[in-house]
């Protein structure tokens, strides 16, 4: 009696709650693939950042006081 | 990711900044209890704090508005910035007491005296750190927000 009942509970729960659809709508290794060489695609630093970046640095070693300047700009 | 898009924007400006808040509170707790200069903390940190990371926001969220009809590179926006945050900033800094103006140079919390030639090469070097600032670190900010 218990096995019966328990078999009609479980067919109404499965009319209830349909299954659940598990496969992928679309493909997404196309999309990772993208993302991937876009991520590749993305340049460096070029070499006038560098200069730039080291011309700074050699600023705040021969004039210190700068440091207060873009401390308080920054 | 495509709600809210200023919002965004604002809060990628602010981070830069905000960060480097840390860095320059240090500096000047340094100078101040270490070097024991007489400097007034509470008023030099007002541009710090509240001007600058409200103007990366904002100067953020313009770069947003005009990318489509002006395509300037982000660093070249950022280093726009100094050309309004330094009047700004020497503005608050003279009416607040902090930096006299005299016949040689500026004079910082009365200790610190800057000649005029130095403040000749400030603007490039404030034009350069900005360019950098924006163009690898609130690039990468924006980016990451997806406005990049």
């Amino acid at each position: 009696m218990q096995e019966h009942e328990n078999g009609k509970m479980r067919e109404a729960l499965k009319l209830a709650f349909p299954a659940v659809d598990q496969e992928l709508q679309r493909d997404l290794w196309p999309l990772m693939l993208r993302r991937m060489e876009k991520a590749q695609r993305h340049p460096g630093v070029p070499w006038y950042d560098w200069v730039l970046a080291g011309a700074v640095t050699v600023a705040f070693v021969f004039f210190p006081k700068l440091v207060l300047l873009l401390a308080y700009h920054l | 990711m495509n709600q809210h898009p200023y919002l965004r924007a604002y809060m990628a400006g602010i981070a830069a900044p905000t960060a480097f808040l840390l860095v320059a509170l240090a500096i000047f707790c340094v100078a101040r209890f270490v070097f024991q200069l007489p400097l007034p903390i509470e008023r030099v940190i007002v541009v710090p704090l509240i001007v600058v990371p409200n103007a990366f926001g904002l100067w953020n969220m313009l770069y947003l508005k005009l990318r489509p009809h002006w395509q300037t590179p982000i660093g070249l926006h950022g280093a726009l910035l100094p050309f309004f945050l330094g009047p700004i900033g020497f503005v608050v800094a003279t009416g607040l007491g902090f930096v006299r103006v005299g016949a040689h140079g500026l004079t910082a919390f009365d200790v610190i005296n800057v000649p005029y030639w130095i403040l000749v090469i400030g603007p490039f070097f404030a034009i350069a750190v900005y360019y950098l600032v924006w163009k690898y670190l609130v690039g990468f900010l924006n980016r990451e927000v997806g406005i990049g």
